[in-house]
Parts: structure tokens; C-alpha cells; sequence
């Protein structure tokens, strides 16, 4: 796996970034910490106090825009049935609580996707109820978790097109659907729906395979909406899926990610906003920045291999505390060409790791795909 | 999958070749008589290891029906291991015995199996000798093949 993973980056490495290419140098990243002392949680013992810190880290990244205003990011809820689990009901609540209680208020919300974690109806319609108390006006793309027990059939009656466009201060912002693309993997194994999805709901399953993708005709519709817009003036593309390659047996890219490229290589200011990966997750590519975002339900663990180099890493969870390494973002867009990207991590003083044994890498592995889930259950009836 | 019948024929074997280990033991290294090991016994070896790991990764991914099987209850969440650890990484298996800090223990991987289990998926807590402590920990030291050992690691 890794041989082929080396030639793929190798190539990516080729294709978007030949010498002298990289984002606008008004794009330059810069980072800060600090408290926000508004989000305080109440009063807590010592051994609380280090637990219910939310954090704020910002990530500067600049753009050209009208007048400043802010958003604000949630995604990766991953929402059961209420009855199964609460915790991941309580987390969307408080991070509702908290996006509701930006002041000033946020422009708009963005949904990054994984609403629900097995795509049923009831989990969907959780998400909305949850969501609801949240008054501003709320921008969804779907993911692999959402869409693939009914083939995205209650997420369109709940949320509409899953890919959209619209302008916003200066800043023309596009929603793409990188999930619902995946190669026909059920049909010839007869699996029920429920089966279908418990092969897309397993990150590191084998079975589901290159799902995530763009393809040709939004690629089109991408291009077609980027006709008329200066190549200078900024563009944030939201995608459930990081538009590069990160590491594809997690589906951490999108496998179409050269002609994504083709399309974007003439815009100066490219800002891609993704979720899936649940943690925190910088890159440039070619003239494009990319930044990951934190799930509201559980971190994953960086991949193996391929960490973008320019990714600071986000600090090792607590796995005893389900409020560690997880939350939402806001990002500000100011009259100053800037825009931060502020990592509103619950629990933490410290978002970004400080020492190298901070890193959950800091223990290096090798590690082997699954192998149950190409057995079970279609060879032993 | 592996024939039971011969499989505890060459279990049985081995036995009698033990006692004669042992009986070689005492009448010195001249005596002694080992069979040799045959690929037919190593490729049964083989088979019955990946069996556990077999077993281990469909419990690690959240398996209903691997579970019953081996009468646990892993978690009660919907969680699964495989949600915080895919393809066991970050399992450290290399690391283990030791000091672990969110157990403040000097601890063993099936303790802190049994800690996941218990308190992030809110299961019940396995028998460390049990069939699925062991096939657990088949599948997460499988998954990690070629990891260089670092016991006591943080
Ligand atoms: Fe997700
Ligand atoms: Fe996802």
C-alpha cells in the first residue's frame, strides 16, 4: 500500500505543485491562541477546570472582501437515534449554544456533513431539531454517512441540492457534494441498504472503496460558475472531503483531485473548507489552501502516512473525556484581507500539540487494512 | 477455515513431542528427538492465528454477531474501537507494558482494552483470558506488523 500511496503523492506532488506555485502571498498563514473567556462553562472543580476549557486557535488566512463578517463551521455530527446515544446529542447542543452566541452573530452556518451516522430518517430529523434552535441562515453538503442507506433520498427532502453557489461581501462561496459518487459496490453482492451503509459508515473499510469524488458534470457546473468571477477575488469552496490527497484508504481526498486542479488553477485565492477528517488539518495545494475541520463527535487519529507537512498538529485526545479534541469553528472574514479560521476545541488549552509527545504519532506504526469485512458475511453463507 | 479434527491431531502431537522434549531433558541432548516442523503444521498455525484476528477485527469494527458468538458486550454506545482506531492505529501495541496515564497504571494492552471498552463505549469489561480479549489483541498486533517495539512509550 504504501509504495503506491508514495507514487500517487509523488505525482500529486508534480501536477500541483511545479516550481513557484503556491497560494497568493496575501494568503499567508499565521496562527493564535487564546481564551475566550465568553465561553467559559460555569464553575468547575480542578480536575474540571482543565476539561471544560474551550479553546479558540485561529488560523489567518487572507482575503479580499467587501466588509468583515463571520461564519461559523459544524460538522461531523454524526448523530444516532437520541435513544442509543446522548453524547452526541449533548455535544451539537452546546456547539449550537455557542455558535447562537456569537456576538457579533454570524453571518451564516455551514454543515459540513456526517449529520447522522447510519443515514436513517430518524437520525437526519434529529439533526434538523437539534439545528433548528440556531436562527441564522444554514448552508448544508451532505456525507458518506448521510447518504448511503437510502441513496441520499431523505437528505434532498430535508436539505435540497447537495451542491450550490452563492456571493457573499466580496467572496463567492461554493458547496460541493464530494459523496454520492461512489462506485456500485452493492448491487452484485445483493446487500440490503443497511449493509450498503455499514460498509460506508466504516472509515476503514475495504469494501466501499474510492468513494469520494467530485466528478465530470460538477466539475463543469464548478467551472461554469467560476467563468464570471476575477481571478483574484476570493473563493471558499465547502466539501465534505479534502480536495487533495491525503490518505485514499480513509477516503482522506477526492479521487478526482488533478481535475479539481485544472478547474481552480487559474483563481489566485482558493480557500478550501472540508470536514470528515475530524481534526485539525492545513495544506496548500498549488494555488489553493486547505484547512480540516474538528467533528463535534469523536477525533479521528491522524493517518499513518501523509500528513501534509505544513499541518500543525492538533493535540493528542483524552479518550476518557468525549468533549476532548472535538468542536466547531468560526471563521471571520475582515475588512483587512484576513480571514481566521478559529479552532473552538472544548476541553483544551491547548489545541495544537507543544511537544512532539503531544502528537498522537509520537508513537511511529506501521499499519495493515482490515481484512474481516472482504469475508464476511459473502463467503460463509 | 481450519479442519478441527486435524487441527487437535497435531494439538495432540505436540503434546506427546512435549513429553518427549521433556523425557530428552533428562537423558540429555543426544536423545533428543524433535519432529521437524512441517509446512502443513505451520500453514495450520498460520490459519488458526488469522482466524483470531479474523474474529478480532469483526469485534474491533462493532460485528453484532461476533460478539454474541463470544458472549461480550463491547459497547453500548454504538461505538465502536474501530471509531477512534482505524486499522487499529493508534493502539500502540509496540508500547505496551506501561505507565498509563489515563489509568495511572503500569498496565498491560488487555488493560487497556478493557478500560475502552468500559469507558469510552461503555461496555462491559471482558475476561483478560477470554477468547475475545485474545482475538482483540490478535487483530490490533496483527494490524500493526512491522511496528518497531517501544515498551513503556508515552
Ligand atoms: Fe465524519
Ligand atoms: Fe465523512
Amino acid at each position: 500500500m504504501s509504495e503506491e500511496l508514495d507514487r500517487i503523492r509523488r505525482e500529486m506532488h508534480a501536477v500541483l505543485q511545479p516550481p513557484g506555485v503556491r497560494p497568493d502571498d496575501s494568503l499567508q498563514i499565521t496562527r493564535r491562541t487564546f481564551i475566550h473567556r465568553s465561553l467559559l462553562f460555569g464553575a468547575a472543580s480542578v480536575g474540571q477546570t482543565f476539561a471544560w476549557w474551550p479553546l479558540l486557535n485561529t488560523i489567518d488566512v487572507a482575503h479580499a472582501a467587501e466588509a468583515p463578517f463571520k461564519f461559523a463551521w459544524i460538522s461531523d455530527t454524526h448523530l444516532y437515534e437520541r435513544s442509543l446515544n446522548t453524547r452526541f446529542v449533548d455535544k451539537v447542543v452546546r456547539a449550537v449554544q455557542e455558535v447562537q452566541a456569537m456576538d457579533p452573530p454570524a453571518d451564516f452556518l455551514i454543515f459540513g456533513g456526517d449529520l447522522a451516522q447510519l443515514g436513517k430518517i430518524e437520525e437526519l430529523e434529529l439533526g434538523v431539531e437539534l439545528l433548528k434552535d440556531l436562527k441564522i441562515k444554514k448552508y448544508y453538503i451532505p456525507g458518506e454517512h448521510d447518504w448511503y442507506l437510502d441513496m441520499g433520498k431523505k437528505w434532498g427532502e430535508l436539505f435540497g441540492q447537495p451542491n450550490w453557489t452563492f456571493d457573499h461581501k466580496g467572496v463567492r462561496f461554493i458547496g460541493l457534494d464530494t459523496v454520492s459518487r461512489g462506485p456500485d459496490y452493492w448491487t452484485a453482492k445483493k446487500m440490503t441498504p443497511e449493509e450498503r451503509m455499514g460498509h460506508m459508515a466504516t472509515l476503514d473499510g475495504t469494501v466501499a472503496g474510492a468513494w469520494a469524488g467530485v466528478g465530470r458534470e460538477q466539475l463543469d457546473w464548478m467551472q461554469k460558475t467560476l467563468a464570471d468571477w476575477d481571478k483574484s477575488k476570493p473563493i471558499v469552496i465547502f466539501s465534505h472531503n479534502p480536495l487533495y490527497e491525503y490518505y485514499p484508504p480513509w477516503n482522506f481526498w477526492v479521487r478526482d483531485w488533478r481535475e479539481v486542479n485544472d478547474v481552480l488553477k487559474p483563481y489566485t485565492k482558493v480557500t478550501n473548507i472540508h470536514g470528515h477528517v475530524h481534526q485539525v488539518l492545513y495544506n496548500e495545494i498549488g494555488s489553493m489552501r486547505s484547512i480540516g475541520m474538528l467533528a463535534t463527535s469523536w477525533p479521528w487519529p491522524y493517518a499513518p502516512e501523509g500528513v501534509p507537512k505544513l499541518t500543525k498538529p492538533m493535540i493528542r485526545a483524552d479518550p476518557g473525556d468525549h468533549y476532548d479534541g472535538v468542536g466547531w469553528e468560526t471563521v471571520n472574514v475582515n475588512a483587512d484581507d484576513k480571514v481566521d479560521v478559529e479552532y473552538i476545541m472544548w476541553g483544551r488549552k491547548e489545541v495544537f500539540v507543544q511537544s512532539p509527545e503531544d502528537h498522537d504519532k509520537s508513537i511511529g506504526e506501521v499499519i495493515r487494512p482490515r481484512i474481516a469485512d472482504n469475508q464476511y458475511p459473502w463467503e460463509n453463507p | 477455515m481450519i479442519n478441527t479434527p486435524t487441527f487437535l491431531c497435531i494439538l495432540r502431537r505436540s503434546t506427546v513431542a512435549g513429553a518427549v522434549v521433556a523425557a530428552a531433558v533428562v537423558l540429555g541432548p543426544a536423545s533428543a528427538n524433535k519432529d521437524p516442523v512441517t509446512p502443513k503444521q505451520l500453514k495450520l498455525y498460520q490459519e488458526a492465528f488469522m482466524e483470531e484476528v479474523r474474529k478480532g477485527d469483526l469485534l474491533f469494527h462493532g460485528d453484532a454477531a461476533m460478539a454474541e458468538q463470544l458472549g461480550v458486550k463491547l459497547s453500548t454506545t454504538g461505538w465502536a474501537c474501530a471509531m477512534c482506531h482505524p486499522m487499529a492505529s493508534d493502539t500502540h501495541p509496540q508500547a505496551f507494558p506501561k505507565f498509563q496515564a489515563s489509568m495511572a497504571k503500569f498496565a498491560t494492552l488487555r488493560d487497556m482494552i478493557n478500560w475502552c471498552i468500559e469507558k469510552p463505549n461503555q461496555g462491559e469489561k471482558i475476561d483478560p483470558e477470554s477468547e475475545a480479549m485474545k482475538a482483540l489483541e490478535a487483530y490490533i498486533t496483527w494490524s500493526n506488523t512491522g511496528s518497531v517495539l517501544v515498551p513503556g512509550k508515552y
